[in-house]
C-alpha cells in the first residue's frame, strides 16, 4: 500500500520535474535570442534609431523610415484582410455552416493559411509590380494582406462557431432579421475571439520578409509615398545583417530586438483581451 | 391516439377562445418523426404546461411554434400550426413577424453581451421609432413586468452578463415582454435556477397571463399543476391526454398519464 503511494507520489515528481524541464527549455531559447538581440545591437539601441534614417556603410544613423514604412504596410494589410477576413468568416460560420461549401472554402483557406510567404510574394510581383514597372509601399500592404487574410478568416470563424447556439436562437426569436442578429449580438459576443486573430494577424506580418523583397523592396531614404518602394524593418534587418559593415550589423540586430519585442508585446495583449473575453 | 384531445374537452374549458392550434402537426429531424400528427389548441389568457419524459418531443413543439427550427436545414414541419387563424407554416409567411408575436424564453438564461437597457432596447429599437423618454418607459414597463426593475434600475447600464442566473432568465423575460408579443412559450425555465428565483419566476406568470397567451414546457410535475390552467401530457412523440390541469392531476383519463403523475416512469 505504502509502496504504491510512494511510487504514484515518485511518478507525479518525475512528470512535473519533465514539463518544468520542457517549459524552460523553450522559455531558455527565448530569452537567448532576445538577450543575443539586445547584446549585438547595443551599439545601435539608442533613441537615434526611432529618429534618423538607415545610414549608409560607416557612418550613424537609425531605422526611422524602416519603422514608418513597416508600420504603413501592416496598416494597410490590416486595413484590406479584417473586413474582407471578417465578412468571410461570418459567411462561413454563421450562412454556411456545415455545408460543403464552408467545407471546401475552409480548406482552401488553410491552404492559403500555410502557403509559403514567397511564393505570396511572387504572386503579388506579377500582379502589382510588374504592371507598374516599379516596387511599392501598396505592393507591400496587398502581400502582408493576403498573408494575413487566412489568420483572421480561421480564428473569426473559430471564434463566431464559439458562440452559443443559444444566443443565437435567443435573438432571432425576438423576431429580429438575421443580418441585425448576426453584426449586433453574434459578432459582439465573439469580438475577443476575432480581435485576438487580428493581434495574432499583426504579429505574424511584422516579421514577414519574403513577401515584401519582391514587393516593397527597400528605400534607404525617408518615404511617405506607397507608391514609391519602401524601407521596412524585415528586409533591412535582411539587408544590413548580410553586409560586411559593424554598424549595419548593429542596426539589424537592434532592429531584430525591437520586432521580437513587439510580437511579444501583442502576444501579451492577446492573452489579456483573450482572457477577458473568457471572463464576460 | 389520433383523438383529437381538443374535440374531448370538458365544456367548461371551452370557454376561453383558442389563441393557437396546431392541427396534424408532424415534426421530422431528418427523417426522424418527432411528433407525429398532433392537433392542440392553445387558449388565449391561459398558461398551458407541456409535460412528459425526456425526448417525449414538448421541446420541439414548442420550437415548432415559433419556427426557431427554420435555423436548421433538416428540421422540417408538416400539416398547420394556426395563430389567430393564419397558417404561420404557409410558404411566404413572414418568419421574423411570427417571431415578434411568439415570444420564447429558452432553458438556459440567455442574455445578450450588452447592457441591461440594451438588451431590451436592442430588439425594441429595431421594430418601433420610439423617443428616448418613451424608450426609456417602455424599459421600465418591461422590467417590471419581469420582476426585475427594483433589483437593476441603478445599474441599467452595466452589462448583462454581471446579473445572477435568476436575474438573467429574468431579464430574457422581459427583452420578449417589451416588444409585447401574443403568446410566450418558455422552455424549462426554471430548470437551471435555484428555488428562489424559481418561485419569483412562478409568481411572473400569473401576472403575465393577464395579458398574454403562455405556453409552458416543464419536467417539474408540481410547477405544472401550481402554474398552469391547463396540461398536456406528451409521450414519444403523441398527445396522450390534454385538459384542464386540476382534472388531468386529480383524475387523468389515461393509464399512462397516471403512472407518469405518480412518478412510475418518466
Amino acid at each position: 500500500m505504502n509502496l504504491l503511494v510512494l511510487r504514484r507520489k515518485l511518478f507525479d515528481a518525475v512528470m512535473i520535474a519533465l514539463s518544468l524541464g520542457a517549459t524552460a527549455f523553450t522559455l531558455f531559447w527565448l530569452a537567448w535570442i532576445l538577450w543575443t538581440t539586445v547584446t549585438q545591437g547595443a551599439s545601435a539601441l539608442k533613441l537615434s534609431i526611432f529618429t534618423q534614417m538607415t545610414p549608409p556603410p560607416g557612418s550613424d544613423g537609425g531605422l526611422l523610415n524602416a519603422f514608418f514604412g513597416s508600420f504603413m504596410m501592416v496598416v494597410l494589410g490590416v486595413v484590406i484582410a479584417t473586413p474582407i477576413g471578417v465578412l468571410a468568416a461570418i459567411y462561413l460560420a454563421e450562412y454556411k455552416r456545415g455545408t460543403r461549401v464552408a467545407g471546401v472554402i475552409g480548406f482552401v483557406n488553410d491552404i492559403l493559411l500555410s502557403a509559403p510567404s514567397i511564393v505570396i510574394g511572387l504572386f503579388i510581383y506579377e500582379l502589382l509590380v510588374l504592371p507598374f514597372g516599379h516596387f511599392s509601399g501598396y505592393a507591400g500592404g496587398v502581400a502582408l494582406a493576403m498573408i494575413m487574410l487566412p489568420i483572421v478568416v480561421r480564428s473569426s470563424a473559430v471564434a463566431l462557431e464559439l458562440v452559443p447556439p443559444e444566443t443565437r436562437e435567443a435573438a432571432l426569436a425576438l423576431g429580429l432579421p438575421r443580418w441585425k442578429v448576426t453584426l449586433s449580438v453574434i459578432a459582439r459576443a465573439a469580438r475577443p475571439g476575432i480581435i485576438t486573430g487580428l493581434l495574432l494577424g499583426v504579429a505574424r506580418i511584422s516579421g514577414e520578409t519574403a513577401p515584401l523583397l519582391f514587393t516593397a523592396l527597400n528605400n534607404q531614404y525617408w518615404t511617405a509615398n506607397p507608391g514609391a518602394p519602401m524601407a521596412n524593418i524585415p528586409v533591412v534587418i535582411f539587408q544590413y545583417a548580410m553586409s560586411p559593415y559593424d554598424n549595419w550589423h548593429a542596426l539589424a540586430w537592434a532592429g531584430a530586438f525591437i520586432v521580437m519585442l513587439f510580437v511579444l508585446t501583442l502576444g501579451i495583449i492577446t492573452r489579456v483581451v483573450f482572457r477577458q473575453g473568457a471572463r464576460s | 391516439m389520433n383523438e383529437m384531445p381538443h374535440t374531448s374537452l370538458p365544456p367548461a374549458a371551452m370557454n376561453a377562445p383558442a389563441k393557437m392550434r396546431t392541427r396534424d402537426l408532424s415534426f421530422f429531424y431528418g427523417a426522424r418523426e418527432a411528433l407525429k400528427s398532433i392537433s392542440l389548441d392553445f387558449l388565449e389568457n391561459q398558461i398551458t404546461a407541456i409535460i412528459g419524459p425526456s425526448g417525449c418531443g414538448k421541446s420541439t413543439l414548442l420550437r415548432a411554434l415559433n419556427r426557431i427550427y427554420d435555423l436548421y436545414p433538416g428540421q422540417r414541419a408538416e400539416g398547420e400550426i394556426l395563430l389567430n387563424g393564419e397558417n404561420i407554416l404557409s410558404p411566404g409567411v413572414n418568419v421574423a413577424y411570427v417571431r415578434r408575436r411568439v415570444g420564447m424564453v429558452f432553458q438556459k438564461p440567455t442574455p445578450f453581451p450588452l447592457s441591461i437597457r440594451d438588451n431590451i432596447t436592442f430588439a425594441l429599437g429595431h421594430f418601433e421609432r420610439l423617443s428616448k423618454a418613451d424608450m426609456a418607459d417602455r424599459v421600465e414597463e418591461a422590467l417590471r413586468q419581469a420582476a426585475l426593475w427594483d433589483e437593476v434600475k441603478d445599474i441599467l447600464g452595466r452589462s448583462a452578463l454581471s446579473l445572477s442566473g435568476g436575474q438573467q432568465q429574468r431579464l430574457s423575460i422581459a427583452r420578449t415582454l417589451a416588444i409585447r408579443p401574443q403568446v410566450i412559450l418558455l422552455d424549462e425555465p426554471t430548470s437551471a435556477l435555484d428555488p428562489l428565483s424559481t418561485n419569483k419566476i412562478e409568481e411572473l406568470l400569473d401576472q403575465l397571463v393577464r395579458q398574454f397567451t403562455v405556453i409552458i414546457v416543464t419536467h417539474n410535475l408540481q410547477q405544472a399543476a401550481r402554474a398552469s390552467q391547463r396540461t398536456i401530457f406528451m409521450y414519444d412523440g403523441e398527445v396522450i391526454e390534454a385538459g384542464v390541469t386540476e382534472e388531468m392531476f386529480m383524475a387523468p383519463r389515461e393509464r399512462r398519464t397516471a403512472d407518469y403523475i405518480s412518478g412510475r416512469f418518466g
